[in-house]
């Protein structure tokens, strides 16, 4: 049946690219081509917030730069309903984003700029689909719409720029490095409602701003970045009854529905109130320091950042017993980590490549290692519930690095072959979960394989790639799965512009990052208009 | 199924029932016989060239005439050539320049970019500051690119450093991007040379040049050209910005090949021309997707108003046509700059323009070189010179008219293969006198002037 399914969606897909790029092409005339013509041409100046809301405020304000867009995503599974793991997966779609985005830059002079940006989101997944599996509104309301101001305003600061240096102050978010992937890109922490299925390219609408302090000093072509941060934020991961919450971690889900209705009393560990930095205490603030040299063909880089750990980690605290059985008191925790990381990248060209003649490449180099990372410890655990207390918590250096090689083939093809390494140091069976390390595991390999090429027949409106990404581990595991994505994205006209991705999760187990989402293939669409 | 069988079989018998009219001449129809092969051209004519295919070498650059750069008439092919080379996409001086680019297809799907191009050009202005002061795999060139339309990639930014290139150094481009979506600074691979931008007709070595001594060079004849880029009927006129950053609307008919201080027009209004064939010298270029290049150069500076490039079966794959005018009047006849370029792929049926508004002329600060043209600097969002422009064409409708392809012209260097669609659009072009997006119906009335 959802063989059956997943084949008629790659045929639809197959027939709706073909028809596209058959009606494009210069060489299909005649009646249906002209009637194409005449739907190109009238795109071609489709761009009605731009004529009449982004021109006429830029009229009026001649200091004030305003643009945006809006954004729909729809992702569907190509699964049929069934129970996977602890979640009952009874809903077809996986999201159905409409994102406004809303950018305004004011000029009170030629370099002191205000800058402001504002996200308007509903995901109608929560109300356009019957499931008893989806209740994340009633854990969190910004699963199914932006509705405060901390996320309606994600950026807002005052910035100041001279030669030598530049002064951002405000609401704002950092990105750091060069690679595909996050390794040292961990300045603001992100929301993670998307899971496994949250790619680079989200990063920029997933971030979570913060108020900070962003200071940068340039000399000569080299420049020194430092970051104050008072106002800790902390990863947002999908919440439980959202589509992505993941299917191996307990409890069912009518175990939870029924307890956010008041019906069973809370069970297993009593969970204190999280503990969180204090932006008005001056210990708790963050800070890092960014480094830049450019000595070509090289240029690369050093971070050090000083910051808590974006996810909590349940530290046990006591032991009671109620009515004879003992229960564990927890108080999730954020951690101070220290991370010191490293970028660069290196321009070379291979001569007379077989078939190819010259091939340029570009080669980069990214890593990160974090100093006492905690790690919940099961075996602690254990220990704990039988009355040798303990905070079930250990603490370990991670590392995460990668190394892409970039190339450019003929026929404007780009092919990028980037194998990362997540690696836990003093890895042991009984450790959970904790930042930059292998997944479960002592150590990960990702390879990830990706190519990307438009398609001249359509004149480049038509673009296809594909990304694998395998996740190799061990001692526990030798394959932890392997998810495919296949994006065909067309260019209707200098404003909008659509894509259709198929995504697939395969192999594992059931406990395994991509093995436990076996039964979450899916296909879906985007459609953006920029204005 | 069968409806696509239907609609198939529908356009197949209007294909075949339908006529191809013939390619009208347009305005080169209009003229008598402009060109002549060398064998035509008179001797008093043939008295600043020279006809020797070996000279003297530097004993530097072996690659390059012992004779000192701009040479003194009579003039070889090669020294002509090289003096081409003064006049690439971008200038050999340092400027900035508001960028409106775009690509209409046969069919009316219009694509189109703007972005302001700093460019920090190292050595003393022109080409012989790159020749005499510039070391083989030094840089020359620092050239950053912001972009400000279409909404989509406002704010995106490129860095191009340029090396000069020998055989043994070849390295030509360093090549940065900065994407605000990705709010990261990435090195890129060199652009293959001679391969198209992405959606356009043009490749990276149309914008950035290609070394003259690539190149083996020969005269193919004289020629005069009346037209090289040419507006639609329905473009009456162009608002085009200036140094001053003033805004003028300008009648697109006034609009000259050369400018209006060129000296040199002909009575009736024609530039004479000489027609040199660069073919690929494969010992320096390996593999590149282009054979031969024909320039038609202006007789007094050797400006390139039109270029052909043939592909491997020697056949034409894309014209390149210009306006330029005097940007730069300190350098005299080496100050002249594109103001406009048409480049035309007749295989695609695809034409491209790249439109240099308010072009000024800049000496950048020592502050500016040392910040601006650094990799590091993109990510900080800053474009330090605005412009204005409102060059970018409206609609489709009023797009750059397909290039005269002049079919009598040289025969026996010009090979030129069109479909039977292509001239048939080419011949309702020439016939309305603007581009003719529809195969079924004459003129669409909103593309009517």
């Amino acid at each position: 049946m959802s063989r059956d399914l997943r084949r008629t969606c790659l045929r639809g897909i197959g027939a709706a690219l073909g028809l596209a790029a058959g009606l494009a092409s210069p060489c299909f005339g005649g009646v249906a081509g002209d009637a194409w013509s005449r739907f190109d041409r009238f795109l071609a100046t489709f761009d009605p917030a731009g004529h009449y809301v982004r021109e006429p405020i830029e009229k009026q304000i001649p200091a004030l730069v305003f643009k945006g867009f809006l954004r729909q995503w729809t992702d569907a599974l190509l699964t049929e309903d069934q129970h996977v793991g602890f979640r009952n997966k009874d809903f077809r779609f996986l999201q159905m984003q409409n994102l406004l985005e809303a950018e305004l830059h004011y000029f009170l002079a030629p370099n002191i700029e205000i800058t402001n940006i504002n996200h308007f989101l509903y995901d109608g997944t929560y109300n356009w689909q019957w499931s008893e599996g989806l209740f994340a509104p009633r854990v969190s309301e910004t699963a199914r719409a932006y509705h405060d101001s901390e996320r309606i305003v994600r950026e807002l600061y005052v910035s100041y720029r001279s030669h030598t240096f530049d002064l951002a102050l405000g609401k704002q978010q950092v990105a750091w490095g060069k690679m595909d992937g996050q390794f040292i890109d961990i300045v603001n922490a992100m929301d993670r409602r998307e899971s496994v299925q949250l790619e680079t390219s989200d990063y920029e609408y997933r971030r979570l701003p913060t108020w900070m302090a962003n200071f940068t000093y340039f000399f000569g072509k080299n420049s020194i970045q430092l970051l104050y941060i008072p106002n800790f934020e902390q990863d947002r991961l999908p919440p439980q009854g959202s589509p992505w919450y993941p299917p191996s971690v307990p409890p069912p889900d009518s175990v939870v529905r029924a307890e956010l209705a008041g019906n069973v009393p809370p069970s297993g560990d009593i969970v204190l109130d999280r503990q969180k930095p204090k932006m008005s205490d001056f210990g708790d603030n963050e800070g890092g320091v960014r480094v830049d040299f450019s000595m070509e063909p090289v240029t690369w880089g050093l971070i050090y950042f000083n910051g808590w750990d974006d996810n909590a980690t349940n530290y046990i605290v006591d032991r009671v017993a109620e009515n004879g059985v003992p229960r564990l008191v927890v108080q999730p925790r954020y951690k101070r980590l220290n991370h010191f990381g490293v970028t660069g990248d290196y321009a070379t060209s291979f001569p007379d490549v077989p078939m190819i003649g010259p091939l340029p490449a570009v080669l980069r180099v990214e890593a990160l290692y974090t100093l006492d990372v905690p790690f919940s410890d099961f075996a602690g655990r254990a220990a704990a519930e039988l009355g040798d207390l303990n905070s079930g918590v250990v603490e370990r250096d991670t590392l995460r690095a990668a190394v892409a090689l970039e190339l450019a083939l003929p026929a404007n093809t780009t092919v990028l072959f980037q194998p990362s390494l997540y690696y836990t140091f003093g890895y042991r069976k009984t450790l959970g979960l904790g930042f930059g390390g292998a997944y479960l595991d002592e150590w990960n390999l990702v390879p990830v394989f990706y190519v990307d090429r438009p398609f001249l027949f359509t004149s480049d409106r038509l673009r296809v790639n594909f990304t694998g990404y395998p996740i190799l581990g061990g001692p526990r595991s030798d394959f932890q799965g392997i998810k495919t994505k296949l994006i065909a994205s067309y260019t209707f006209s200098q404003f909008i512009v659509g894509k259709l991705i198929y995504t697939a999760y395969s192999g594992g187990k059931d406990i395994d990052l991509y093995g436990q989402y076996g039964k979450w293939d899916n296909i879906g669409w985007e459609l953006s208009y920029e204005f | 199924m069968s409806s696509d069988r239907i609609l198939a079989s529908i356009v197949l018998c209007l294909a075949i029932v339908l006529p191809a009219g013939p390619a009208a001449g347009g305005e080169g129809a209009r003229v008598a016989k402009t060109w002549r092969t060398m064998d035509e051209v008179s001797a008093a004519e043939k008295e600043v060239l020279d006809f020797r295919s070996e000279t003297p070498r530097d004993p530097k650059f072996p690659y390059l005439p012992a004779e000192r750069y701009p040479f003194e008439p009579p003039y070889t092919a090669e020294e002509i050539g090289i003096r081409s080379a003064e006049f690439i996409h971008i200038s050999r001086w340092s400027h900035v320049i508001y960028d409106a680019f775009g690509m209409l297809t046969g069919g009316g799907y219009l694509n189109q970019g703007a972005g302001v191009a700093l460019v920090h050009y190292l050595p003393e202005p022109g080409l012989a500051g790159e020749l005499y002061q510039i070391a083989p795999g030094d840089v020359s060139t620092r050239m950053s690119f912001y972009y400000v339309f279409p909404p989509e990639i406002d704010g995106a930014q490129d860095l191009y450093i340029l090396h000069r290139t020998d055989d043994k150094r070849t390295t030509k481009i360093d090549y940065f991007t900065y994407a605000p979506s990705l709010r990261r600074v990435r090195r890129q691979p060199e652009p293959r040379r001679g391969e198209r931008f992405p959606n356009n007709v043009q490749s990276f070595d149309d914008i950035i040049g290609r070394g003259p001594w690539e190149f083996a060079w020969r005269f193919i004849g004289a020629d005069v050209l009346y037209a090289t880029l040419r507006f639609p009927n329905t473009r009456a006129t162009i608002t085009l910005a200036n140094a001053a950053r003033e805004l003028r609307e300008v009648p697109t008919s006034s609009l000259k090949m050369m400018g209006d201080e060129y000296p040199y027009y002909r009575q009736d209004g024609g530039v004479d021309c000489w027609v040199l064939e660069a073919k690929t010298r494969a010992e320096w270029l390996p593999g590149y997707p282009i054979t031969k290049i024909l320039y038609w150069l202006d007789r007094h500076s050797f400006y390139p108003l039109r270029i052909e490039q043939y592909d491997q079966k020697e056949e034409l794959q894309v014209v390149e046509v210009r306006i330029a005018r005097q940007e730069n009047p300190a350098l005299g006849e080496l100050g002249y700059a594109a103001l406009d370029t048409v480049y035309y792929d007749p295989k695609l049926d695809m034409t491209s323009y790249s439109m240099h508004d308010a072009h000024t002329v800049r000496e950048w600060t020592d502050a500016d070189r040392q910040v601006v043209f650094s990799p590091d600097f993109m990510r900080r969002g800053w474009l330090i010179q605005p412009l204005k422009s409102q060059a970018l064409v409206r609609s489709p409708s009023e797009f750059y008219l397909r290039p005269l392809l002049y079919p009598e012209k040289f025969p026996k260097d010009r090979k030129i293969v069109l479909t039977p669609e292509v001239e048939a659009r080419i011949a309702a072009q020439e016939a309305a006198g603007h581009v003719v997006f529809e195969t079924q119906t004459t003129v669409s009335a909103e593309a009517s002037p």
